[in-house]
């Protein structure tokens, strides 16, 4: 039969022209289609690393003082949202987070589809806004940084930016060990995003969290110098302040403080940005008559002097053509020993140091000024980076090659001024002369929390460098600067020894008259033999002139032995 | 005419396909499952769900198709007229019920094409395809026996009004193009095999590829559909395409395996529906669309060849059932492969849904019933 024929015809046309067409997708363009299916099926998601905690020690267990949180932004298309609906789904979230004024802003304007109407919502007001949010609100959760301690140590934690990134402080200087590493996940996935276990190309990167850092601060060190420095500024109405404690048989820093503090969970609302700063690490200075101690323990070291040398003292001296004065001219005039002239903080002294440490007695010797800088420099690190772990700054030494290297500029150096430091430098190398000779190199890190909550320590590192001066020099130098104390009344079964120090500030590269840095460094330990910890304080205020024995020096005086009980030093029974 | 062996390629083709079609939806089941769950936010849908109601699908149909072989077709031609008028009033409740936005009318994408409530629910065009069958077969066989094929009011006017009533309520009023076209095959096929004047014949094509133009001219979705397929038009509709051809491309000589669609994991809509090729294409590859587009083939030529051996009643049938088939098949496949413009049609036997898979199966048991009288001689 024709027909039927014509019919089988028709179909066998139709289902030629089907194969060849299933050839043509199936296996000509096979590879184009299976690499469209990759692009469209295939999703790459970022595992986000959980970042560190930050520890401090409380006595001998590390505390949390930065945590982790998940708070909620929410958004809203105004276009889709229903006025009423969101009004009420609005009111589950405390107004403090609302970053729109009434619920009327939302639909002001007619073409926004994205706006944020509240950020920072807990877990509480977001789980009752989520019961009731209508079509067109939603929420996005983020991670946030919780400073328990708030203000606390704010320049020494430093905070998180909204990029994730943390930025000054610890946060910033070991933000990588922190922030960890995120790791990633490719995978197919169904049409919502789902992942599926289907196919063999899905690649999982675990992340790798940030860990924990312990820091050597000790939490409760680090409230109680605070608080002091805090009343002290309040007392004396001096702006600012900075002062570290510091461990100085191990190089950990116990504190850390920098006044005025900010509160790191809202670092956008501080006037200044100069309270991110650091001062202990980040702002060099001149630490003034502080250096005596330097320049005699260098003198003393090699032999070109002792404690009792003695010397003319006539109120001031001559440097090539630079008279350089006492702060008090006609104090302890006469023939005097060089434990006066530390005691009574005589730049005369100083200065005579320095001639009797390039051989001569009447004059500024380019050896001598080669071994002042070897000491400032090589010995006690100052004008270097200390290598502790956050940010630092350098600070400068004019070295004796130099051509501003002048006698005077030498001279001026031996208390203090001519040179850049910071205050963790002149801790550490103070520390070394004190000690015993052993410079220790500065830590904040006490080690790291492992992830089931053990404390694992870092290793004490051994002295960067010993024999900074000799044992015999270094107990010298104990024995005078605790003289210099002679009319505190220092309980007797401690011990205790210190340095004050005032320098004209530097602004913009010139000595400004009428402003003066002041500060102190002391120590205290139960006997002569052992200092256990070191105090050094500074205190400025812009177009004032501070002064260190009266509005420094008590800082000192308000935690030596606060820190002798809190740290439990035994009282020396044996001497007097 | 004495009754003889029936030609048992045809229930096994059948049986077969159906067996690949509940493999493929218990492979995509707990996926579609899945994915509706989440789409409606619900959790209605067991991984099972989907075939479980499949094979209750090829349960009944097979029922349908022992029905269709065992009933005698002597009985059925009695009451031709019947069911014609049974089918066509039924498909007119469906219009009632819908004018009147009755629960039990089911509308989807436009179109109310099902009567029923909750899961229970039925197709009445499907209804009125094998009654088309049934009563054409009559009809002509009829006509053609009077020798009044030629004659306007003794044929061409009952057939003219039925095709068209039938394809009103189809084409127009349930806004279903594909099942229409599947009618069509059944009219024109059965025209075809009835004798009737090739100038007839010829006239009756050109009238309804004219209404069929009309018909796409005057319905929006099916003008949007068109111009998808030119290659512009909304995003819907080519995305289906374009996800139909990317299940099929992925698929590349041997597929990827049952249960390893993605396509089906909700980026291809309706995929154990209309759909249900591009998966398989995934899923088996070009070989197994072949080896599927063969067996069809093979159950269609199998159709064809008894055809010269039937009373006219029979070849007429036998006739409308392989217009009806070959037309979805043809039109499934080729709107899927990007051929021609999406159209919304079930692959026979395959596509989940039962209506349609028990009057196929129905219309094949009629076929098979067919083929235990066929003659020596053409």
């Amino acid at each position: 039969m024709k027909r039927v024929k014509f019919l089988r015809l028709c179909l066998g046309l139709a289902v030629a022209v089907i194969l060849a067409r299933l050839f043509q997708i199936q296996i000509l363009e096979h590879d184009t289609y299976v690499a469209k299916a990759a692009a469209e099926h295939t999703s790459l998601y970022d595992i986000v690393a959980k970042r560190g905690e930050i520890y401090m020690m409380d006595g001998d267990e590390p505390v949390p003082v930065v945590l982790n949180t998940t708070v909620w932004t929410v958004v809203v298309d105004p276009q889709v949202t229903d006025k009423d609906a969101m009004r009420e789904a609005m009111q589950k979230i405390d107004k403090k987070h609302w970053t729109i004024n009434e619920i009327d802003d939302a639909f002001k304007d007619e073409n926004i589809r994205y706006l944020v109407v509240a950020k920072g919502v807990s877990r509480d007001d977001y789980l009752a806004f989520s019961e009731v949010a209508p079509g067109g609100m939603y929420a996005q959760s983020y991670n946030q940084r919780v400073y328990a301690e708030g203000d606390l140590a704010a320049s020494t934690l430093g905070f998180v930016n909204a990029e994730g990134v943390g930025q000054y402080g610890v946060e910033g200087a070991l933000n990588e060990t922190l922030a960890g590493k995120n790791g990633m996940l490719k995978t197919i996935t169904d049409v919502n995003k789902v992942a599926l276990s289907i196919g063999d190309d899905n690649v999982r990167i675990p992340a790798e969290n940030g860990k924990n850092v312990v820091l050597t601060i000790d939490r409760n060190i680090q409230k109680k110098v605070e608080d002091v420095l805090k009343q002290h500024l309040k007392d004396t109405g001096i702006s600012h302040g900075a002062s570290m404690v510091y461990d100085p048989n191990t190089g950990k820093v116990l504190a850390m403080v920098s006044l005025p503090s900010y509160n790191p969970a809202e670092y956008g609302n501080v006037a200044d940005a100069s309270v991110y700063v650091n001062e202990v690490l980040e702002v060099p200075y001149e630490p003034g008559s502080i250096c005596k101690g330097f320049t005699m323990a260098a003198a003393i070291n090699e032999g070109k002097m002792t404690s009792e040398t003695t010397y003319e003292n006539n109120g001031s001296t001559m440097v090539d053509n630079w008279q350089i004065d006492n702060a008090d001219t006609s104090q302890q005039l006469g023939t005097i020993t060089m434990r006066t002239a530390l005691k009574w903080s005589l730049n005369t002294g100083s200065v005579q140091a320095l001639r009797l440490l390039g051989g001569s007695t009447d004059a500024i010797t380019q050896a001598g000024k080669e071994l002042l800088y070897d000491y400032y420099y090589n010995h006690f690190g100052l004008g270097q980076y200390t290598g502790i772990e956050l940010f630092e700054s350098p600070g400068t030494v004019v070295s004796p090659d130099s051509e501003y290297a002048y006698n005077s500029t030498y001279a001026n150096m031996t208390f203090g001024q001519g040179l850049d430091v910071t205050m963790v430098q002149v801790a550490a190398g103070w520390s070394s002369i004190i000690n015993g000779g052993n410079y220790y190199q500065p830590t904040v890190v006490a080690g790291y929390m492992d992830e089931n909550g053990k404390f694992k320590k870092a290793e004490q590192k051994e002295p960067v460098r010993t024999n900074t001066v000799s044992a015999e020099t270094s107990a010298t130098m104990r024995s005078m600067l605790h003289d210099t104390r002679w009319w505190m009344g220092d309980p007797d079964e401690y011990y205790f020894g210190g340095k004050t120090g005032t320098a004209q500030a530097i602004r913009d590269g010139a000595y400004v008259m009428d402003e003066f840095i002041s500060g102190y460094i002391g120590f205290g330990g139960s006997s002569q033999d052992h200092p256990e910890y070191v105090i050094i304080t500074k205190m400025w205020e812009p177009n004032r002139t501070v002064s260190s024995d009266e509005e420094v020096r008590p800082v000192f005086e308000d935690l030596k032995m606060w820190l002798i009980d809190y740290l439990k030093i035994k009282p020396n029974t044996e001497t007097s | 005419m004495r009754k003889h062996k029936p030609d048992y390629w045809i229930l096994l083709v059948t049986l077969a396909l159906m067996a690949v079609g509940l493999v493929v939806i218990f492979a995509i089941g707990p996926q579609r499952a899945n994915f509706l769950n989440s789409a409606l936010g619900v959790e209605k849908y067991s991984d099972n769900s989907f075939f479980l109601h499949q094979l209750l699908s090829v349960g009944m149909s097979i029922i349908a198709f022992i029905v269709a072989m065992k009933v005698p077709i002597k009985w059925l031609n009695r009451y031709a007229k019947w069911i014609m008028l049974a089918a066509i009033l039924m498909n007119a409740l469906l219009a009632v019920l819908a004018l009147m936005k009755s629960s039990f009318a089911i509308c989807q994408l436009g179109g109310c094409r099902w009567i029923g409530s909750g899961s229970i629910s039925f197709q009445p065009a499907e209804f009125l395809k094998v009654a088309l069958v049934i009563y054409l077969a009559d009809l002509m066989a009829r006509r053609k026996e009077e020798g009044k094929l030629d004659s306007f009011w003794e044929f061409w006017w009952p057939f003219i009004l039925v095709s068209g009533i039938s394809l009103f309520f189809v084409v127009i009023l349930q806004k279903d193009l594909g099942t229409g076209a599947a009618m069509i095959a059944i009219i024109l096929a059965s025209l075809f095999i009835s004798g009737v004047k090739l100038r007839y014949f010829g006239m009756a094509l050109v009238a309804i590829l004219v209404a069929g133009a009309m018909a796409i001219l005057i319905s929006p979705h099916r003008m949007e559909r068109l111009t998808t397929f030119k290659g512009g038009g909304d995003s819907d509709s080519s995305y289906h395409i374009d996800n139909a051809l990317l299940a099929i491309g992925t698929g590349g000589f041997w597929g990827v395996g049952v249960g390893n669609s993605v396509q089906a994991t909700g980026y291809l809509p309706e995929s154990i529906n209309d759909s249900v090729f591009a998966v398989m294409g995934e899923t088996f590859g070009f070989f197994g669309l072949t080896l599927l587009i063969l067996a069809f083939t093979f159950l269609l030529f199998r159709l064809l060849k008894m055809i010269p051996f039937l009373d006219d009643t029979l070849a007429i049938m036998v006739a409308g059932v392989f217009g009806w088939i070959a037309s979805q098949l043809i039109v499934n496949v080729a709107a899927m492969t990007g051929l021609i413009p999406l159209t919304g049609i079930t692959l026979p036997l395959l596509s989940y849904g039962g209506t349609s898979m028990m009057f196929v199966a129905y219309a094949l048991g009629l076929t098979m019933q067919a083929s235990q009288y066929t003659r020596r001689q053409a």
